[in-house]
């Protein structure tokens, strides 16, 4: 028993020691990405702005109205893409589900498209334009009821279904059937407009002010705490749905909490930043493989740090420090995300089963 | 003897039911009991209801009518909580876990008994060791899942059900994908767990001669959804496996207490040896090839063992031919050799 516990503590160690390493890495990405762009602010104008100091306005106005919201948003739409990645992984019990594998990014284009694409050629464009409701608040306003709009039709439908796999069809041919109502919107749209659309599937953290900023983060880290308070149950899921209600778990409960929450999670970024791909998939397994553990205790505050820290790199990358080329963060994403899911799957066959499968 | 009853069902049908109108009944009336520290093996054909009594007795799929009883309650009005303290399973399903220890997996049998984050005591600790340390799994307990054997996942997973710490412990077909050796470890480890902590194990199984051998109580259920409880040997004496399990070209040995190809008869034998191990393989290779014992009758062949230096020879002495044989193997080669011989005439 003695021996048992020293290796406990030990394993304890191990992981919290990894933990505030990766809140170290965090911390310096958050700054770099803070610094770095097509202009650079060096770290002691960076002191000087913070202290009040003398510095140039340009720097300062980089600073407060672009660079923070932009890290900031980086850090936290990381951190919840990773999360609901997670979870779904989780509750599909597959490794290759995403944030989105329930379609709510697909009903999120499908708001876009219709606010962006019609108002070349219908009404509705127009009646939004008159309430206001065109330009960025009103895009993510319209991702948000897209994303919503599909997390309804998915709660309603797998209220009466039993098995977890025929949500996860659903959800692809939710995907496919917004896909074909943007595709057919698109058919019928100005170029201005098709360049706006394709510009926003692109992604980016830069697109966040400080009025959205508040309810970015209140609705984040909102799907941050629930995900804490499911450590146990999705544990439980590991096993399978069945074990889990064998051992006391209330099915329902738990499935609807992780697909509302990924839902919130997916959406509020998707209609902030756009549909950021391969972060939500690629994340989760890196963080399986850097702490060894399926353990959700250790995996859900490690993917938000992780998400955080790979959003900012990507971002970092995406900006080209020192040039005016801003790259589609989507690229970056995939760029690197690819890589991950080829390693994890490549590396599954060695490993015995690696992965959730 | 009269033990406490943790499981009892009273005049209990089962089935399914689809919205009103009862679709299919799989068993009626029946009336079982489960109780502390007893073995009871579930064993019937493919096809007549194991699963479904299963599902009805752990609550997963209520009954078409009566009750089920856990310790003091109907099944269906315990809180799921309850139930699982009560209550743990062991499923067919394999369990896919990347990234997770043995300890992990046991540890998640606590699940009843700790807090929201799942966090573990002390206690639990000690509770999720002695479990792993009961199923002889104590070398496993760091290593992860996807690395085991099936053998060594079984007792992962009865490990798990036992860390639970219920009165009851339920496992469909815990010997299914089993090599034998492991078959018999498994059963072992059950008993055990029976017999030391007093809880009541519940197990379906296609392993006939295994669930002879180890069960306090059989169940037996047939084609028809007839089911028929008893002590084994009392079982296996009334004859009962024979039409519970009757297809075609199978019978029941009630002596070696299992199924056996029935034998095409090609002739009759005598065999003169010491009571030995030695006997009891040459009867059954004779028997395999398809000689049986004289009885009384007039014998084709005869055979003799006899000990030369401790090593066993055969004599073989048919009409036309004998013969000195070291090894089964060459016994039956000349016996065949006979037999063509004669077919040719």
């Amino acid at each position: 028993m003695k021996l048992n516990g020293s290796w406990l503590r030990e394993w304890f160690g191990k992981t919290t020691f990894g933990i505030l390493l990766s809140l170290g890495i965090l911390g310096a990405l958050f700054l770099l990405d803070i610094m770095l762009g097509s202009v650079n602010i060096p770290l002691d104008a960076l002191v000087s702005i913070l202290t009040g100091g003398e510095v140039k306005e340009t720097w300062a106005t980089i600073f407060w109205v672009w660079r923070i919201p932009k890290a900031i948003t980086a850090v936290f739409a990381g951190a919840a893409l990773a999360l609901s990645g997670l979870l779904m992984q989780t509750f599909f019990r597959n490794p290759l589900a995403d944030p989105y594998i329930l379609g709510i990014s697909s009903g999120a284009s499908v708001g876009v498209a219709l606010v962006m694409l019609s108002s070349g050629f219908c009404g509705i464009g127009a009646v939004l334009a008159g309430l206001g409701l065109l330009g960025d608040v009103g895009i993510s306003f319209a991702a948000m009821l897209g994303a919503f709009a599909v997390l309804l039709l998915i709660l309603l439908i797998s209220a009466k279904i039993q098995s977890n796999v025929t949500i996860l069809v659903l959800g692809i041919m939710v995907s496919y059937i917004s896909g074909a109502i943007v595709t057919i919107l698109l058919q019928f749209s100005d170029e201005s407009s098709m360049h706006t659309y394709s510009f926003w599937t692109f992604g980016s953290f830069s697109g966040v002010t400080w009025d959205q900023l508040p309810l970015l983060l209140f609705l984040l880290t909102a799907g941050f705490v629930v995900s804490f308070l499911l450590t146990k149950p999705l544990n439980a899921l590991l096993l399978g749905e069945q074990y889990a209600a064998s051992m006391g778990m209330d099915y329902k409960k738990v499935k609807n909490a992780i697909m509302v929450n990924t839902a919130v999670m997916a959406g509020v970024v998707t209609a902030f930043c756009g549909p950021i791909g391969f972060l939500g998939v690629a994340v989760p397994h890196f963080c399986r493989s850097l702490f060894v553990t399926a353990d959700h205790r250790v995996l859900v505050p490690a993917c938000v740090i992780v998400g955080g820290i790979i959003a900012l790199a990507t971002d970092i990358i995406s900006h080209l420090p020192g040039t005016d080329i801003v790259l589609p963060l989507n690229a970056i994403t995939a760029l690197f995300g690819a890589p991950v899911v080829i390693w994890v799957i490549v590396r599954g066959t060695r490993f015995g089963r690696g992965v959730i499968t | 003897m009269n033990r406490a009853a943790v499981l009892t069902c009273t005049n209990l049908s089962i089935g399914y039911q689809n919205q009103k109108t009862v679709i299919r009944e799989i068993s009626k009336d029946l009336n079982l009991r489960l109780n502390r520290g007893e073995l009871v093996c579930l064993v019937g054909p493919n096809g007549s209801g194991k699963s479904t009594l299963i599902r009805t007795l752990t609550g997963i799929q209520p009954p078409l009518s009566g009750d089920v009883v856990l310790l003091d309650k109907r099944i269906a009005d315990h809180s799921a909580d309850e139930k699982a303290k009560n209550l743990s399973v062991v499923l067919t399903t394999p369990v896919q876990a990347g990234f997770m220890t043995a300890f992990d997996i046991v540890a998640l049998g606590r699940f009843p008994h700790t807090n929201w984050a799942g966090r573990l005591t002390d206690d639990d600790t000690e509770i999720i060791l002695s479990a792993i340390a009961s199923v002889g799994a104590g070398d496993l307990t760091h290593r992860f899942i996807h690395e085991m054997s099936d053998g060594e996942r079984q007792k992962v997973m009865i490990a798990r059900a036992l860390a639970q710490e219920p009165v009851l412990m339920v496992l469909d077909e815990p010997t299914a994908f089993l090599d034998l050796p492991h078959k018999i470890e498994t059963m072992r480890i059950l008993r055990s767990i029976a017999r030391s902590t007093g809880k009541a194990v519940l197990l379906s199984t296609h392993d006939l001669n295994l669930a002879i051998r180890c069960a306090d109580r059989l169940w037996i259920i047939d084609q028809h959804g007839t089911l028929i409880s008893g002590i084994p040997e009392d079982l296996v004496l009334s004859g009962i496996f024979g039409s519970a399990f009757g297809i075609h070209g199978v019978n029941f040995d009630p002596v070696r207490g299992e199924f056996t190809i029935p034998i095409e008869k090609k002739g009759t034998f005598a065999l003169t040896a010491q009571k030995s191990v030695e006997k009891i393989w040459t009867w059954y290779a004779l028997e395999r090839i398809g000689y049986l014992p004289a009885e009384g009758e007039r014998e084709d062949i005869t055979v003799t063992i006899r000990k030369d230096n401790g090593n066993a020879v055969w004599e073989l002495c048919t009409g036309t031919v004998a013969r000195e044989c070291t090894s089964l193997a060459e016994l039956i080669e000349c016996i065949s050799a006979c037999d063509e011989g004669d077919d040719s005439h």
